[in-house]
């Protein structure tokens, strides 16, 4: 179904790709912990190692429950489908696309 | 001999219908040109029947003798300090999220009734609309003067109207309203007239004006009583429109159905800000969310209206198992989100007294003491720790509702879902199958959300940091958001209330 209108109705998407440059928006979501109260959201380079986005992005966030220890995320997925990236796969590499979702599990 | 005084019924037909005419050298459609792309097909507008034929005169001189009546009272209350008569000042952050998520509200209602007190080809439709969409100017202001009772004395009130533009849990009512009035006439009707001031009133408007009586808050409670004429003659509109257009032709009728589907979810999404409210915000509780979600929804239109509604071919709405599913759980999901994100909120969150910790346990019975409790324990002993739990960083978004991505899978309180679509080659988000759903209908319209994260991230929001944006937002960091007891508002109330020292304060 489209937008019924009395006009060509076309417009472009606010977050598309191209208004981001060389970075892109990440999701990340710590699964089976709701005491974060949501998924994260982070904007990140594409070519931004795996390794980095961890250590810079994801561990400072997922800090903020006093419980988080880094060695513990198991599970990677990136939108669903199980990942194991070595730290030095940039994220676009790894899979990860423009509004995309990595989940990991403790 | 004095002229024999007209009856209601044929003052309103000399005064409305009586002054409509048919264009003879303009072709009606070029007059009217909305009412038709929808698909709505309309064979008679004379057979709208507007159940409370009032007149301009009459509307005139009833809503100017309530509102002599509201400003006695705000007046009254300035001079007698009301506001220290209140529960606690915990309470004032629910009027901060009703003057900057609902009143704007109000004010846009008022500007698309008066479109469609234009567009609507029957008269007896656009003097209706043209009625609402006084009321709705009238509640605007109405509710300005109230609230700014408080903005004297309280946070968070003082910037509502460019907050509703840019604040992040602003963008959950504001989309939802522009939704609607970037629609068609008709699909505004079923949105706003049905399903909001029909179909969900009961469950907006309770909560916020018997919170207001049970916390002492006369001026909110008077406004309330002051609209509660209004918002009755807008049910009937909603009601009477969405009959009047499934009457017409059957065609209209599995449209009809798609908007209701659509408005349902859309609007029940919307009071999340809502149930968290109910729950949390109000230091004297009325009822909890579940409970007035039984009665309000399941009992008073699952058993009460829908049953008559059959009749014309409507059914109950889609995705109503899932709202069902929620009630044990939503407003704990929704108030848990804004206490971690406060930080950025033009209002104060805080753990709930073990008092009302226990009053949830014995209302939310299957879920409370197994899920929320032990976090909220948890966030006490953090913050008496000197740690108070915020969120460290910005969350992800529904595309649809906008509110971030923590509600859960249907019936599973501790898993959070994500649902996806790729449209146009680019990723898209939802918080649920319903969100999902109302995106997939219209994905064009839908692309250009503008997200608050999204567009922080932009840089569309005065800068990048925290401070940056909070100050683009026009919150005040440390005396408009976060926690409330360390507040600027709990260390007023507090003096205001401190016993008197003899021999007069220091």
């Amino acid at each position: 179904m489209t937008v019924k209108a009395l006009y060509d109705y076309d417009y472009p998407s606010r977050d598309r790709q191209e208004l981001f440059g060389d970075d892109m928006v990440v999701n990340v979501l710590w699964a089976g912990n709701i005491f974060l109260a949501s998924a994260a959201c982070f904007r990140a380079p594409k070519a931004m190692t795996w390794q980095d986005f961890k250590t810079q992005m994801i561990d400072p966030w997922a800090a903020c429950d006093p419980d988080y220890e880094p060695s513990a995320p198991t599970d990677w997925r990136i939108d669903g489908e199980q990942v194991s990236p070595s730290d030095t796969t940039t994220l676009a590499d790894a899979g990860v696309v423009h509004k995309g979702l990595i989940t990991f599990r403790t | 001999m004095a002229k024999p005084k007209l009856s209601m019924r044929d003052r309103y037909r000399l005064l409305t219908r009586d002054l409509d005419w048919t264009p003879t050298y303009v072709d009606p459609k070029d007059v009217y040109p909305f009412t038709r792309y929808e698909g709505i097909k309309i064979h008679d507008w004379d057979a709208w029947e507007d159940p409370f034929r009032l007149t301009i005169d009459s509307y005139c001189k009833y809503q100017a003798e309530k509102d002599k009546k509201l400003y006695a009272v705000i007046d009254g209350f300035a001079q007698g300090q009301g506001h220290l008569s209140l529960t606690d000042a915990r309470y004032v952050n629910s009027l901060k999220l009703f003057l900057q998520g609902v009143t704007p509200l109000e004010y846009a209602a008022h500007r698309h009734f008066a479109y469609l007190g234009r567009h609507l080809d029957g008269p007896g439709a656009r003097f209706a609309a043209l009625c609402q969409s006084i009321d709705e100017l009238r509640h605007t202001q109405t509710e300005i003067h109230t609230i700014s009772q408080y903005n004297k004395y309280y946070g968070g009130l003082h910037n509502w109207s460019k907050m509703h533009d840019r604040v992040w849990y602003l963008s959950v009512p504001k989309s939802f309203f522009e939704d609607g009035m970037s629609a068609g006439p008709f699909e505004f009707l079923t949105a706003i007239s049905f399903s909001f001031e029909y179909l969900l009133t009961n469950l907006l408007f309770v909560p916020f004006m018997s919170g207001a009586s049970f916390n002492g808050d006369l001026a909110t409670m008077t406004f309330g009583f002051s609209a509660q004429s209004d918002e009755s003659r807008h049910m009937t509109l909603g009601l009477e429109s969405l009959k009047f257009i499934l009457e017409q032709d059957e065609e209209n009728v599995p449209i009809i159905q798609d908007y209701v589907d659509k408005w349902f979810w859309r609007g029940y999404r919307l009071l999340g800000l809502v149930a968290a409210m109910m729950d949390y915000m109000l230091p004297k509780k009325i009822m909890s969310w579940k409970e007035a979600f039984e009665l309000y929804f399941e009992q008073q239109m699952m058993e009460g209206l829908f049953p008559d509604l059959e009749y014309y071919g409507i059914r109950l709405p889609r995705h109503l198992d899932q709202a069902i599913a929620e009630k044990d759980y939503m407003s704990h999901q929704v108030y848990w989100i804004l206490y971690q994100f406060s930080f950025a909120a033009s209002f104060n969150t805080t753990v709930p007294t073990p008092e009302e910790l226990d009053w949830m346990s014995s209302v939310y019975p299957d879920t409370f003491d197994r899920h929320y409790r032990p976090m909220w324990e948890r966030a006490k002993r953090m913050n008496d720790e000197g740690n108070r739990f915020f969120f460290r960083g910005l969350p992800m978004l529904c595309q649809i509702c906008q509110i971030p991505m923590g509600f859960t899978e249907p019936g599973d309180p501790t898993t959070i879902a994500v649902r996806t679509s790729d449209f146009r080659g680019e990723r898209f988000n939802f918080c649920s199958d319903g969100c999902k759903w109302i995106f997939d209908r219209e994905p064009e319209k839908y692309v250009q959300a503008w997200l608050p994260v999204h567009q922080i991230y932009q840089g569309n929001c005065g800068g990048t940091t925290i401070p940056e944006v909070l100050a683009w937002y026009g919150i005040e960091d440390g005396v408009d958001n976060g926690e409330y007891l360390t507040s600027a508002d709990k260390a007023n109330w507090d003096k205001w209330h401190a016993p008197a020292v003899v021999g007069g304060a220091s």
